[in-house]
């Protein structure tokens, strides 16, 4: 492990120095109070202390609406949609961003390889930073902490007056040579405390959600939530989409599309004929729970969620996610905790 | 299972772009299902299982699973049975032999046919649940020296929404099958029996240790259906039930089809009964 | 194709605005144009002929008038399209059938009341089967020409039954309820692209309701950002008194 001190000053000379060599996509401003990643043009205009971006790098490789084919409709044949390598290096991500990228690759891997993903995952490199855990954050309760570099090829840990940069991979090395910089020798900096937690560890997770099925709390939580399907579109380990043609004016062609689709709206789970499978919100809010913590856990053996807190920072109803599972674990455990 | 590492893109089949084929025959069956005759191109073959399903797309207009209605054992081409339920059927529906059609498939799990070989059949379908299973029905009638009898129950809400009248009537006159027909509510000049599909159970004549039993149908029946099974005495590892769920893309990727941790679309549609007893969602 | 579909346009009671629109593809016009033959629309010609492939049908019905001329127009129409939110829900004209329409009537037209008959604001499809929405105030050329290029292919056009939130949420906005504002889109149904979030401004939701939209949630959330409870119906009212409880 090679470790050098980044002074706060020469951040901007790090952002050049990998703009040179790759495309470099990192958190930006983005309206008033928020962040996304975007492709870096300004070295000044990247944010490495941001609490989150509005979506993770997920739609870089998973775009929200991706082209799959175009169509001719005067003689019915087609051309496939070409995805193109990002080869780009990702600066700032946090942990469980990259942890959501593994649980796609996943995804993306296993079964059905998927062309497109893969393709467009091809050569990214990842620069982590860590964070500083907000009121929603709560990645620590499923194994992901702030300064955890899993998948990273370099990454940054804030000091007072700048950063650790600590090389990873011979990638991360490759990548960075040439980037002149002292060795850091100091202490370990301070981890950042979590504020937000769920209540027990990921291995009783299952259990306590194998009971949970008929709870109270699905209709609880159902309460408010008005099935928009933000916290689904705003997940970094969400994958579901849907699939649509889309005919151009000329209707002489058009294009078949696959967007981002979420279980919490109503026509998810709707057949042709109109019935809805997952009619109620309870249900689906169940649905969306338990494939987080339960489902794709019981085959991967790691927790969907990875603590980024986003769907609970943009429910318009600010239901939580981890108050939710807290509440599941409280009755599990007979330990009272307050209603959600 | 662990998580599968990143695999390069090299390794990765195309998952959703279809093999144009043809419509080589359009024959309506009721008012609202046809049966469209389709050809891959050069002739290929499906090479499906009974009770698997394709995508069909036409351009423009979209993309939909449907259940393959003809048996593998028939060779040069497939049949699909559909019914106009939405947008692609509409078109479907005015659409003539010569038409180019975009074929994905075919997908998911079909019946184990193996696990029925050398047991009697029983087929319980209602509805359109009937165009999966006649790929099975016709499969067994071409291998008449691999299964027992052959026995089917076959509910319909009324004589006019009957499908395939003219292969019922074969079925009916084939010394080798046993075949109940129901209708919920049939017209004035209905003769045959009438009442719901689970009243066709009580009378048959089942041999329950040489037994191997799919139910298709619509959603509502499954529940019905097992429980007049069970009643019989039909044992859970003999039954199969073949589901259907939302679903885009047919490889286990898009999420809509999850019945709880399940992809209809890779662990079924046609599920042994003792994998799903234990999914909430199933039935 | 046979022959080109013959297509009509009809306005009800609205303020024209969703026409106006249509008027305004200057891009795309002749691409239309060269789809159809436009037979009667008293907004851009003269023209009046006597039965169509399609009709486009813009305004909610309030005089009894309306409802006598959108049965003559159903019947001449093999397929009719309810165009912009008055002709979908009603619209903002049905904010007055919350209150007793004598007092409305009042109120309007003060003594001369009895000139004008009047009756509650309402959409197309109360009176008559209607086949297709384009939903919006107005609506957007987009969705229009999205529905006119289904129809003219002979299929059905798909409408959108999410909120916009979802699409908002495709284009990576940031949320407006995050800037402090009040914004429906929540519960309000999906097809404009999130325009007014896009450029900043809260959805007021114009385009309807979502189906079976939790209308008790909305209101609890939008009271948590600020709003009281009566202040918090009557921004869910404003396009959608049709559809909302305490509409007479």
């Amino acid at each position: 492990m090679v470790r050098f001190f980044l002074e706060r000053d020469r951040v901007a000379d790090l952002v050049k120095h990998l703009m040179e060599r790759r495309t470099v996509y990192a958190p930006h401003r983005k309206g008033r109070r928020s962040f996304a990643f975007a492709r870096t043009a300004d070295p000044a205009a990247v944010v490495l202390d941001y609490p989150r971006t509005l979506h993770s790098v997920k739609k870089f490789f998973l775009p929200p609406r991706e082209e799959l084919l175009r169509f001719d409709l005067t003689d019915d044949t087609f051309a496939a949609g070409e995805p193109e390598p990002s080869g780009a290096a990702f600066l700032g991500v946090h942990s469980y961003d990259v942890a959501a990228v593994r649980r796609l690759d996943h995804n993306f891997s296993a079964g059905n390889a998927e062309r497109n993903y893969l393709v467009r995952r091809q050569g990214a490199v990842f620069i982590g930073v860590g964070f500083e855990p907000d009121k929603f954050h709560f990645s620590g309760s499923v194994g992901i902490e702030p300064d955890d570099t899993a998948g990273c090829d370099a990454f940054l840990t804030k000091l007072l007056d700048g950063y650790v940069l600590e090389i990873l991979t011979p990638t991360g090395r490759e990548l960075l040579k040439g980037l002149e910089l002292p060795p850091y020798e100091g202490n370990d900096p301070p981890a950042h405390p979590f504020q937000q937690h769920i209540y027990v560890p990921q291995s009783r997770l299952g259990r306590i959600m194998d009971k949970s099925y008929e709870h109270p709390v699905w209709a609880e939580a159902s309460r408010t939530c008005v099935g928009c399907g933000t916290c689904n579109l705003v997940c970094p380990t969400c994958y579901c989409f849907d699939v649509q043609d889309h005919v151009d004016i000329t209707a002489t062609g058009g294009s078949r599309e696959r967007t981002w689709d979420g279980c919490m709206l109503r026509g998810f789970s709707e057949v042709a004929g109109g019935e809805v499978f997952r009619e109620g919100l309870p249900e689906r809010q169940r649905h969306r729970v338990l494939r987080k913590f339960k489902y794709l856990s019981d085959t991967t053996g790691v927790p969907w969620c990875v603590g980024c807190g986003r769907c609970t920072a943009a429910c318009p109803a600010g239901i939580s996610i981890a108050n939710i599972v807290n509440r599941l674990v409280g009755d599990a455990e007979r330990t009272p905790v307050a209603p959600i | 299972m662990k998580l599968q590492d990143l695999i390069n893109p090299a390794a990765a089949k195309e998952l959703y772009l279809p093999v144009m084929a043809e419509i080589r025959d359009v024959r309506k069956l009721t008012e609202l299902e046809t049966l469209y005759t389709v050809a891959l191109p050069g002739g290929a073959e499906l090479g499906h299982q009974p009770g698997q399903f394709v995508a069909v797309s036409l351009f423009g207009v979209g993309e939909a699973p449907f259940s393959i209605s003809s048996s593998p054992t028939r060779r040069g081409v497939f049949e699909l049975g559909i019914r106009r339920v939405g947008m692609l059927t509409d078109v479907l529906a005015g659409c003539t032999a010569g038409r180019k059609i975009g074929i994905r498939g075919p997908f998911g799990r079909g019946i184990d046919v193996e696990r029925f070989k050398g047991k009697d059949v029983l087929i319980v379908a209602g509805g359109i649940g009937l165009v999966p299973m006649r790929s099975m029905i016709n499969y067994v009638l071409d291998r008449p020296g691999d299964f027992g009898r052959l026995i089917i129950c076959y509910g319909s809400r009324s004589d006019r929404e009957l499908l395939f009248t003219d292969e019922l009537e074969k079925w009916r006159r084939n010394p080798n099958v046993d075949f109940r027909v129901t209708v919920d509510r049939g017209s004035p000049d209905w003769t045959g029996h009438t009442g719901v599909i689970t009243t066709l159970i009580p009378g048959l004549n089942l041999d329950l240790d040489n037994l191997a039993c799919c139910v298709c149908g619509p959603p509502v029946m499954y529940r019905f259906a097992l429980l007049a099974l069970r009643s019989r005495g039909v044992k859970e590892k003999d039954i199969w039930m073949s589901l259907e769920r939302r679903m885009k893309c047919g490889v286990g990727k898009c999420g809509h089809c999850q019945i709880n941790g399940s992809y209809v679309c890779q662990d079924g549609p046609v599920y042994h009964y003792p994998e799903i007893k234990a999914l909430q969602e199933a039935l | 194709m046979t022959r080109k579909p013959r297509v009509a346009i009809f306005d009800f009671t609205g303020c024209e605005g969703c026409e106006l629109n249509q008027l305004n593809f200057e891009d795309q016009l002749l691409d239309i144009l060269a789809h159809v033959d436009i037979v009667e629309w008293r907004e851009a010609m003269d023209d009046r002929a006597g039965e169509y492939d399609i009709a486009f049908v813009e305004g909610s019905l309030s005089t009894p008038d309306c409802i006598k001329r959108i049965h003559d127009v159903r019947r001449r129409a093999k397929v009719l399209v309810a165009l912009g939110t008055c002709a979908v829900t009603g619209g903002v004209n049905a904010v007055k059938n919350t209150r007793p329409i004598e007092e409305v009537r009042e109120e309007v037209y003060g003594q001369d009341k009895y000139l004008f008959p009047t009756l509650p604001a309402l959409p197309l499809s109360a009176v008559v089967k209607v086949d297709h929405n384009v939903r919006g105030c107005p609506m957007t050329q987009i969705e229009f020409l999205k529905v006119f290029t289904a129809l003219v292919m002979g299929k059905r056009p798909i409408e959108p039954d999410y909120a916009v939130c979802v699409e908002c949420k495709l284009r990576e906005n940031e949320c407006v309820l995050e800037r402090g504002m009040i914004c429906l889109g929540p519960v309000t149904r999906a097809g404009c692209d999130a325009h007014c979030p896009t450029v900043g401004q809260y959805c007021i939701g114009c385009r309807g309701l979502v189906s079976e939209p939790n209308i008790a949630g909305m209101e609890e959330i939008l009271v948590d950002h600020g709003l009281s409870l009566d202040d918090a119906r009557r921004r869910l009212q404003l396009y959608n008194a049709n559809q909302l409880e305490g509409a007479k």
